[in-house]
């Protein structure tokens, strides 16, 4: 037996077995077991196959992908198309900054920014538009002088007006739609945009727009066409002229003219465009047949009587998009993107409050029975034409009791007169001065007369240009003369009379929007107080008929612009004037005014 | 493509670059290329860039800077067709992008009482340091107030963000 270190020796232990040398050492097998504790284990590793897996996280680094836009600003206009003459003292347009660009507040303040039509479709022309600085930023950039600062709605309005080549701005009257078009022009002729505009208004507002032009852009050259053929010839001609001012019926004797002098301007701009709502006048023909590149209508009633109306002014601005059998809200749809149209009480929350009041007239005596006999003849004879009765022959009672509502025919008595002296008398002694609108040139006259101690004036379109300008000016500046007495037909539109306090409506017309363009002639921006406006009513009279039917049919224009079903029509019909007196039309439905 | 500054002659272009963080497609990057009026010569817009979840992981607090700096504005500032004054960013991590570019890449932002004394206040705007030595700051400095004259220095930004909503509905 062989004593082992089992610490030493690990071999494996050896026993004897019989003869042969077969040594067991005990103490081997007594430690085998620690022995095999001890042992350390073989771990076969297989090392050549067990490579680490690599996992590849992309980290997305490459350049994103990159669209470019590029823009081609054109070039200004000429130095020979713009001159420095400003006719009126000029401010800033924004004042308040500090002379280090736009202060705090113009930088915190919403802005009027740019958006493409909705008939642009392409994004670079998008962009186009979406990446121009905001107009006020433009104006700033310009270096461009206002009589006075924009109102943000008026820059929200040029904004409106300048990417469209189709627009109609449609603002309550006073709100400033000629300085927004003008604004606008003056922006893009700035821009090279257009060179070539030509501004189309009635012929008693063109000396208006001449001087709203000097005002709002004195640095642009501008040509009045007017005089004889030979002259307009030459003045249609005139090159590097970036504004001509022409009124409807020179254009209409002019349309052979300017084809034939092969014009084509980059803006026309309507103002009244009412005027072409008929789509068969001369007038619309006219209009439409100027070649154009934009077309913008201005008009604070774009539905005077009826759908219809819109379908004339769309032939100008945008031919083609309207059709006649449309409905109300399908066209409200279609020209959506088209108008703007802001009223006073929504934009002009601070300014002066117009005060309507009805002046209820009783008839004198006198005047009262001879309003009762011819009502009473009338009638009769209406009665008695039967089936023969005419729109024509309502008309032309209508007409006459209504005069006889202002003057007694007999007698001469008025009631109405009586009235408006005594307020006169107020109005003079407080040092204001009053608008009175009458229908007939006839009455104005003789309230010229009768009103004379307040220096009553005349404006209606009987009077020559200078006369009526003349008439304005001495209203304007001279204080003796209290009172201008106006046709609702010259004096409604266009005129600028803000420092009128009173409005006084003798009679009344036949549609809600041209009355209310005549109060707007004093209730406007600028105005420097409350306006009040009086409408006399002869009591119990064809007057307070008309009111009350008028009164249905006021809200014909806002029903449409608001996209809603509108009424079959906003005039008077056939039968409301037949129901004036309590009579059936014989030929129902009939359109009369 | 490399760029000269222009901090002289007549005519004058400024940029405006930024991002726009879109939840539903990625990271829009945005360079507005103006004239002294603040019109428009230039747009340049990315295609959205969608952030992994190895790249969050992986560059962690530096993503933004990779991202905004490097990834994006690089890849805007390369294809711009005229070389500006200067770059303004409303995105601080933006200026990650000058190791990237030769232009001077400044920081803009309505101007507070509590602005870096080193940048300078043009109109409603502060504007950070440019980079590059006092003299051509200056340079920069006097640029940018003719620009600032008309144009409030943040507004751009507008634009372009509008413009990216326009191309996301597009």
């Amino acid at each position: 037996m062989t004593n082992r270190d089992p610490q030493r020796d690990l071999s494996p232990p050896v026993r004897s077995v019989g003869r042969a040398a077969f040594v067991l050492p005990e103490v081997a097998v007594a430690q085998g077991a620690a022995v095999a504790v001890h042992r350390p284990p073989v771990l076969r590793l297989p090392l050549a196959a067990c490579r680490p897996v690599v996992q590849r996280v992309a980290l997305c680094d490459a350049a994103p992908v990159v669209r470019r836009f590029r823009f081609g600003n054109p070039a200004p206009l000429p130095t020979s198309a713009v001159s420095r003459s400003p006719a009126a003292p000029t401010t800033d347009a924004f004042p308040g900054g500090d002379g280090m660009g736009p202060s705090p507040d113009a930088a915190a303040r919403r802005r009027a920014r740019i958006a493409p039509p909705r008939d642009v479709v392409k994004l670079e022309e998008r962009f186009f538009y979406l990446l121009q600085p905001d107009v006020e930023t433009a104006l700033r950039a310009g270096r461009l002088s206002f009589p006075r600062p924009p109102f943000p709605f008026q820059l929200d309005g040029m904004a409106f007006l300048m990417p469209r080549h189709a627009a109609v701005l449609a603002d309550e009257m006073g709100l400033g739609k000629s300085m927004q078009a003008i604004s606008s022009i003056r922006l893009l002729v700035r821009s090279g945009e257009v060179r070539r505009v030509l501004v189309v208004c009635p012929k008693g507002l063109v000396s208006n727009w001449a001087r709203e032009l000097a005002d709002w852009a004195p640095e642009l050259v501008t040509a009045v066409i007017e005089g004889d053929p030979a002259r307009r010839r030459w003045q249609w001609g005139l090159p590097d002229v970036p504004v001509k001012l022409a009124n409807y019926e020179v254009l209409v004797r002019d349309q052979a003219l300017v084809v034939e002098l092969g014009l084509t301007f980059d803006l026309v701009v309507l103002d009244e465009a009412q005027r072409i709502k008929n789509r068969d006048s001369q007038t619309n023909r006219a209009v439409c047949g100027v070649r154009r590149r934009r077309g913008w209508a201005l008009t604070g009633t774009p539905i005077e009587n009826g759908t219809d109306d819109l379908l004339g002014i769309f032939e100008f601005v945008s031919p083609g998009l309207l059709d006649r059998r449309m409905t109300p809200r399908a066209l409200g749809a279609a020209v959506s993107d088209h108008i703007l149209r802001r009223t006073k009480d929504k934009v002009l929350t601070d300014m002066p409050p117009r005060l309507n009041r009805d002046a209820r007239i009783e008839l004198g005596p006198e005047q009262r029975e001879t309003y009762r006999r011819a009502e009473e003849e009338g009638v009769l004879r209406l009665a008695g034409l039967g089936q023969e009765a005419t729109i024509q022959h309502v008309f032309e009672l209508v007409l006459r009791l209504k005069q006889i509502c202002n003057f007694d025919t007999a007698t001469g008595e008025s009631a109405k007169l009586d009235c408006l002296a005594a307020e006169l008398e107020e109005v003079r002694a407080s040092g204001r001065k009053a608008l009175v609108f009458s229908q007939w040139v006839e009455t104005l006259g003789r309230l010229r007369g009768a009103l004379s101690r307040f220096g009553a004036l005349e404006y209606h379109g009987g009077m020559s240009t200078q006369a009526r300008d003349e008439a304005i000016r001495r209203f304007k500046h001279e204080p003796r003369h209290s009172v201008l007495l106006l046709s609702y037909g010259a004096g409604a539109v266009g005129l600028n009379l803000q420092f009128s306090q009173y409005v006084f409506l003798f009679d009344r017309w036949w549609n809600p929007a041209v009355e209310d363009q005549a109060i707007n002639r004093a209730h406007r921006i600028g105005a420097a107080g409350a306006v009040t406006v009086t409408r006399f009513l002869a009591h119990d009279t064809i007057e307070e008929r008309i009111d009350e039917v008028l009164r249905r049919k006021r809200d014909l224009s806002e029903t449409v612009l608001a996209q809603a079903e509108a009424p079959s029509g906003g005039g008077l019909t056939a039968d409301d004037l037949f129901a004036l007196f309590a009579l059936r039309p014989p030929h129902a439905g009939a359109r009369a005014a | 493509m490399e760029q000269r500054t222009d901090t002289g002659g007549e005519a004058s272009a400024f940029g405006f670059l930024t991002v726009v963080d879109s939840p539903a497609h990625g990271i829009f990057g945005g360079y507005l290329l103006v004239d002294a009026a603040g019109r428009p010569l230039e747009f340049h817009c990315t295609a959205p860039v969608k952030v992994s979840r190895a790249q969050a992981i992986l560059y962690g607090p530096t993503l933004v800077g990779h991202l905004h700096g490097r990834q994006i504005g690089g890849a805007l500032l390369a294809e711009g067709g005229v070389a500006p004054v200067v770059v303004l960013t409303d995105q601080e991590a933006m200026l990650q992008v000058r190791p990237h570019t030769s232009l001077p890449v400044a920081f803009v932002r309505r101007a507070t009482a509590a602005d870096d004394p080193a940048g300078f206040t043009v109109g409603a705007a502060h504007v950070g340091p440019t980079g590059g030595d006092g003299g051509r700051q200056a340079a920069i400095q006097d640029r940018l107030a003719e620009l600032g004259a008309a144009v409030d220095l943040c507004e751009p930004f507008e634009r372009i963000r509008a413009a990216i909503d326009e191309a996301q509905k597009h």
